[in-house]
């Protein structure tokens, strides 16, 4: 249990970082994406902080709060896959079909969720919406080339992983628990690589646009 | 990155050949052409975004030559933006 709680802080902490960087890139300049992101670590956060709390919860409360975090956090992945989406949106489709393109990620819902748990559910969601950020994430890198992108594609990646290997310990219960938690924080910690170099310091407000 | 621009990244564009007119050996402030020419836009839309800039308090008008200086403002602006653009292009997005 206290490994867990660990890694759930040590995500909490680092997307509540993340979070409050793109909120204050949002009150410098206005851009809705930034604004998207905000919500999705909001979101991110949520989750771990239920997550986190479902650990000290009677058994009667335990997994339906566990289920709430996770259903939390694939709120904040869909806030990023919908940035992304409106991007794909704009850049090759007329706009006013282009919001269609945000229910893509979606299509292949049908195809691996399974029926049979909620948390089931949740995880496949989550996962599908991860895939699709970080091909997304990365397929910027390949016309970029930043670090960065490389850095944060790669730890929507392994959030990805993270979920799959989750997913997969509902067949071998409590056999992958500790290693899919490990992933997860290690994908939000590649993402919270770049911020280092970026200034965390800096977090002006300019009013005006 | 090339394709859609957004208005932020538009607005940016405006307030950055204003500060290369404001401070980089030509003091005169920018023109209208000069603006038009690096933000490419038409400029009844030029029109609009210069008077929100004007209103928000980013962007200086010569009184007599109608010629545009970026302010301090608009130079923390710029700053921020920079900024921000690298972040949100580090999740293969835009500002």
């Amino acid at each position: 249990m206290e490994i867990e709680l660990a890694t759930n802080l040590a995500g909490l902490a680092i997307s509540i970082i993340i979070g409050r960087f793109a909120y204050a890139g949002y009150a410098a300049v206005g851009s809705p994406n930034l604004l998207r992101l905000t919500l999705a670590f909001i979101s991110i956060s949520a989750g771990f902080v239920l997550i986190a709390t479902a650990l000290f919860a009677g058994p009667a409360f335990s997994g339906a709060m566990n289920t709430s975090g996770l259903a939390a956090q694939a709120v904040g992945y869909f806030f990023i896959a919908m940035s992304h989406g409106l991007k794909s949106s704009s850049d090759f489709v007329p706009s006013r079909h282009g919001a269609a393109l945000l229910l893509v990620p979606l299509t292949t819902a049908p195809f691996i969720i399974p029926g049979n748990s909620i948390e089931h559910l949740v995880r496949s969601i989550s996962f599908i919406l991860l895939v699709y950020v970080s091909i997304e994430t990365m397929a910027s890198y390949m016309q970029t080339r930043k670090n960065s992108t490389l850095m944060i594609g790669s730890g929507l990646g392994t959030l990805a992983a993270a979920e799959i290997v989750a997913w997969y310990g509902f067949i071998f219960p409590g056999t992958f628990a500790i290693p899919a938690l490990a992933a997860k924080v290690a994908g939000f910690g590649l993402m919270f690589v770049p911020f280092s170099r970026l200034g965390l310091g800096r977090m002006e407000k300019v009013d005006g646009v | 990155m090339t394709g859609y621009r957004t208005h932020i990244s538009i607005i940016a564009d405006i307030l950055d050949t204003a500060r290369e007119y404001s401070y980089e050996g030509h003091d005169r402030g920018a023109t209208v052409t000069h603006l038009i020419r690096r933000a490419n836009v038409p400029h009844g839309r030029l029109s609009s975004l210069v008077s929100e800039l004007k209103a928000s308090g980013l962007l200086q008008e010569l009184p007599e030559e109608s010629k545009y200086r970026i302010s301090e403002k608009g130079m923390e602006f710029l700053k921020s933006y920079q900024q921000f653009k690298g972040f949100a292009e580090g999740f293969g997005l835009r500002v």
